[in-house]
């Protein structure tokens, strides 16, 4: 390779473009979804105005919420870090043990 | 014959992880402060999940989702999990004595050395250890060093190395392979 | 030439929030190339990356208040777009690639020195796991470096600099050892 193969790999995966007229399916999508959105609106700006009333209520029981829930992300994630780092040092053990093991004899002897 | 000892280990942990019963002695160890480090180090992890966070961090697992799922599994029975990590843009930069104190903890009865790798051209040193205690397993010590960095992982609780070998291949978990097209 | 393509992308953002049309269809266009690519490198298909940037602008669309800035844009089609097909990918299961005729047909498209090199690097990507398919498709297609590939993918670095490395092993021994076989031949 007469290249830098990260270079190889940025010319192998560089950006395409979708097939003509994608920007027109996308615009007639969302007038489909506006279309179908308008009829729920109507329907539902009476419910919203009720439920408004008692989500003020409620307000400081979400931020707590919120909060907590932004703990329990990070600790998920330092607990996919911890067992990821675990997995890396196990498998330099593992691969440590395998490199040191001779191909098995093929007669069936187990040894 | 090593590739026996490694199935040979394996299964002694399947065993010693088949239940968590009450435990006869904590298997946390004493990690120390690494005071100043930080400033010295290029990177440096550290990570505390004492039960409460593991139990909240558990919460946020999606079960829907396999590799969310693979990692409740493994750590079902594990009580804390707490990870030192320090990089160094040079040799030998951090107190090897603190390291060594580490290790001495684990000459304390009930923790067996499961594997020692030591490579001299990588002057790296990895010893597993077990805390194992009337035939189960309580704790999981893990201590890696290189001249330029040193890793200290520690699990209290019944850890299930099967499982946790099942993570492979998710969240960056090592032993990457190309998956075979159908 | 369309006037709204000559307004900056701070500018599309405000007359798209404000409800025109041209501004947000004059941002599909401008945005269309990365989000469709990222689908395709992570889908392998382009019926099924067509379908999937559909829906990240949709969802553009109907999140479009709270996109501040071209920065910000940028950085969310991108999170969007990658973690979609992530979890597609996921909910298929299906995490091998289907024969990669349209990739073929890009290759062969351009003007590089070894285009069967590069459609097989495309090939052997399109068979990495997703997560990380996801990090070598944003590190070497997008340009992104690993801190901004970890707040897209919501990785810690650590697990982005491993992903990297070791995709980057496997790709270069399978490319090799490809091309020796071909060599051979």
């Amino acid at each position: 390779m007469s290249k830098d193969f990260e270079q190889q790999l940025r010319e192998a995966l560089r950006p395409v473009d979708p097939e003509e007229g994608f920007e027109l399916r996308v615009m007639a999508r969302i007038a489909r979804e506006r279309s179908r959105a308008r009829t729920k609106v109507t329907r539902w700006v009476s419910v919203a105005l009720a439920a408004s009333v008692v989500f003020a209520a409620f307000l400081g029981a979400h931020q707590w919420q919120l909060r907590r829930e932004q703990e329990g992300l990070e600790a998920r994630k330092q607990l996919i870090e911890a067992l990821r780092l675990t997995g890396e040092k196990l498998d330099i053990a593992y691969q440590a043990v395998n490199r040191e093991a001779p191909e098995p004899a093929d007669d069936g002897s187990g040894a | 014959m090593n590739t026996l000892l490694k199935q040979s280990i394996l299964a002694l942990c399947g065993m010693l992880s088949l239940c968590a019963g009450a435990l006869a002695a904590d298997g946390q160890l004493k990690l120390p402060e690494f005071g100043g480090l930080s400033d010295k180090a290029s990177e440096v992890v550290t990570i505390t999940l004492d039960p409460a966070l593991l139990g909240l961090a558990a919460r946020f697992l999606d079960p829907a989702k396999p590799e969310d799922a693979a990692v409740r599994e493994a750590i079902a029975g594990i009580k804390g999990i707490y990870v030192r990590k320090y990089v160094f843009d040079t040799d030998f930069v951090y107190p090897q004595a603190d390291v060594e104190s580490v290790r001495k903890q684990l000459s304390a009865p009930g923790w067996q050395r499961l594997v020692e790798v030591r490579s001299r051209k990588e002057q790296q040193k990895v010893d597993i250890y077990l805390l194992v205690e009337q035939e189960r397993a309580n704790g999981l010590a893990i201590i890696a060093s290189q001249p330029r960095e040193f890793t200290i992982v520690n699990i209290v609780g019944s850890i299930d190395m099967k499982k946790l070998h099942e993570l492979e291949g998710q969240f960056g978990i090592p032993k990457l392979e190309l998956e075979q097209k159908k | 030439m369309k006037a709204s393509d000559t307004w900056s992308a701070d500018e599309l953002l405000t007359r798209a929030r404000g409800g025109e049309s041209s501004a947000f269809a004059t941002l599909v266009r401008r945005y269309q190339r990365t989000v469709y690519s990222i689908a395709l490198r992570m889908l392998s298909d382009r019926h099924r990356a067509e379908d999937l940037a559909q829906e990240v602008f949709l969802q553009l669309y109907r999140a479009i208040d709270s996109i501040d800035s071209e920065t910000h844009l940028a950085f969310w089609l991108r999170k969007v777009a990658v973690n979609r097909a992530i979890d597609r990918m996921r909910q298929e299961s299906r995490h091998d690639s289907e024969p990669l005729t349209d990739a073929v047909a890009v290759a062969d498209e351009s003007t590089e020195e070894d285009p069967l090199l590069h459609r097989r690097m495309a090939e052997l990507v399109a068979q990495l796991p997703p997560a990380a398919r996801a990090v070598v498709v944003l590190r070497y297609q997008e340009d992104l470096d690993p801190v901004d590939i970890a707040s897209t993918l919501d990785m810690s670095i650590n697990t982005v600099k491993s992903h990297l490395k070791r995709s980057l092993t496997l790709l270069r021994a399978r490319v090799q050892g490809t091309t020796i076989v071909e060599d051979i031949r």
